[in-house]
């Protein structure tokens, strides 16, 4: 048993059995504190203190990350962490005899996969999922919101083809031209784009992707989050194999891939003119101060083209102060939405606010 | 509010079946390992940025580097105090990369707890809120190094050694400013505390 009698403020704030008392207690340790102070009076200012100490510091120096938060980091972490073992153990492949086992393993396996791939999509298509196609014909920039509340915002001359609803285990969409996604997080169901063949894969971030079909090479640029890009031929044998040991590269923001067509090659840089991640309309500054939500919606709703649609009469009164800068559209929505305690969700590409009036 | 509170302690002691699985390649092994640390890795960062996506990246980027690695590691890998610095210096490393600040070689504490609100369920009593303030307050205007250097005493509840790693500091020097931060709280802390003795004693 340690002798506590002759601690000091500081020894009884770093103490482990103390802290697990103050900030994480069980009976154990109540019960001999409890019992440890009744035994010791004339510590009981030192005690106070060490508490004091020990409060102040936790409550000066929280955090706001939720359990959730940490989850989903951690699950990330893993998919990240198993896509990184199928890069090195290509490698191992040196050996020219397992170079063409390698290689003869890769046709079967390819073929079989176009093959069941073919009748998985027919298949698919029949569970009335509809794809739908928007083309951008207009100068500006086109907003797209699809169902599972990622935002994909298209250039001029860009179309997207996606299903009405995401069904099944990931969230597929088909792109031609240039476009920056906004994706919602969803670690249980991977973004994937399809683009020019190249596969990009996604949890939850924001990035650019420039797939024109005149040019040679297909680009992808990183924002915020982290994504993984495969060349599409790899990738369908990745996700046949139900195992990851393809050649992926794994970018952070700020990076770049170059995929080269002609020879199926990605290369991996660091983008040297962030501003092209800045979108022209939407990264204007917008200042609200003490603005009904109702105008503030409006106003962003016009930007983007989109049809916010909310009741009038339940957000009356809600003023809200706030500035945009970079954000995206996904971004704003949170912040306008935590503010007035409302919630919102994707139907149909219209943007639906559920609010029971404001909090104050 | 978030009321979990990390209070891993420093232990180097890893599961061994759980080490073994990590270095030969099993990615949830390594998602084991790394949520250990995790939230601790994140409260040290919230200090020096208050950028939560590009915190969570960065400790992303540790791990994977520790992931990519893990053949060479040894267990001291996943102690706290190394991880700890190894996030300080992939902070400052990513924030030059990104431009984030204008002082690169830089990265100072900068925990703005100034406005205080107590929402603990186990803080109910009105005078310890009281003064918890107080000692709020007087932590707020210590200097940058001394405030790092009591959160990481107090709150990670590091070792002496441990925060001369970390804070990259002589062990003396660390000892020191320790001494001399403490001695300034008290100054300012314990006449106080002495006034609401007399106080209560007065009035009862």
């Amino acid at each position: 048993m340690i002798d506590y009698s002759k601690y000091t403020v500081e020894e009884f704030a770093t103490d482990e059995h103390f802290r697990q008392w103050i900030l994480d207690p069980s009976e154990e340790t109540v019960v001999f504190w409890d019992n440890w102070i009744k035994q010791n009076p004339d510590k009981q200012s030192t005690i106070n203190q060490a508490i004091e100490l020990l409060l102040t510091v936790y409550e000066r120096y929280k955090d706001d990350l939720t359990d959730e938060q940490v989850e989903q980091d951690i699950s990330l972490l893993v998919e990240l962490a198993e896509a990184q073992i199928g890069n090195s153990r290509l490698s191992i492949f040196i050996n020219p005899l397992l170079k063409i086992a390698a290689v003869l393993v890769l046709i079967s396996g390819l073929s079989w996969f176009f093959y069941s791939q073919n009748l998985r999509d027919k298949n698919v298509a029949m569970v009335n999922v509809e794809m739908i196609t928007k083309t951008n014909h207009a100068d500006n920039e086109m907003t797209v919101l699809l169902s599972d509340g990622s935002v994909a915002t298209l250039m001029k001359g860009g179309s997207l083809r996606f299903p009405n609803k995401f069904e099944g285990e990931s969230r597929k969409v088909y792109l031609k031209g240039e476009a920056f996604f906004d994706v919602a997080k969803n670690p249980a169901k991977p973004f994937l784009v399809f683009a020019n063949e190249t596969v990009t894969k996604v949890l939850g971030t924001s990035f650019l992707i420039k797939a024109v079909d005149t040019e040679s090479t297909v680009m992808v640029v990183v924002k915020t989050g982290k994504v993984s890009v495969y060349p599409e031929k790899d990738y369908a044998t990745l996700s046949e194999k139900n195992d990851r040991e393809v050649a992926g590269v794994i970018l952070s923001p700020n990076q770049q891939v170059v995929f080269n067509r002609k020879d199926s090659r990605l290369e991996k840089g660091i983008v040297e003119n962030p501003d092209m991640l800045i979108l022209s309309t939407t990264s204007q500054e917008l200042v609200f101060d003490d603005q009904p939500v109702a105008e503030v919606l409006r106003t962003l709703g016009e930007m983007y083209g989109i049809e916010i649609v909310f009741d009038k009469e339940t957000l009356a009164g809600c003023p809200i102060s706030t500035i945009f800068k970079e954000e995206t559209l996904k971004q704003r929505m949170n912040a306008i939405c935590q503010a007035i305690g409302a919630t919102y969700e994707v139907v149909d590409g219209q943007i639906i606010i559920n609010s029971k009036g404001c909090l104050r | 509010m978030n009321n979990a509170v990390d209070i891993s302690p420093n232990s180097t002691d890893i599961n061994v079946s759980l080490w073994l699985k990590f270095k030969s390649g099993d990615a949830v092994a390594f998602g084991e390992l790394s949520q250990m640390h995790y939230r601790t890795l994140y409260n040290y960062a919230t200090k020096f940025s208050s950028d939560s996506e590009f915190i969570r990246d960065c400790i992303q980027e540790l791990y994977l580097e520790l992931w990519e690695r893990r053949t060479f590691l040894s267990e001291t890998a996943f102690v706290k105090s190394y991880l700890l610095k190894a996030l300080r210096h992939k902070l400052i490393k990513e924030s030059v990369r990104l431009k984030r600040f204008k002082e690169p070689k830089e990265l100072l504490f900068d925990a703005d707890g100034s406005d205080l609100s107590i929402e603990s369920r186990i803080i109910e009593n009105e005078h310890l809120k009281h003064q918890i303030k107080r000692l709020n307050s007087i932590i707020a205007r210590l200097s940058k190094r001394q405030q790092e250097i009591i959160y990481l005493r107090f709150y990670q509840n590091l070792e002496n050694e441990d925060i001369s790693h970390v804070m990259n500091l002589g062990r003396q020097s660390v000892s020191n400013l320790l001494y001399r931060t403490i001695k300034e709280i008290k100054e300012i802390w314990m006449p106080a505390e002495f006034f609401w003795v007399l106080l209560s004693i007065l009035l009862y």
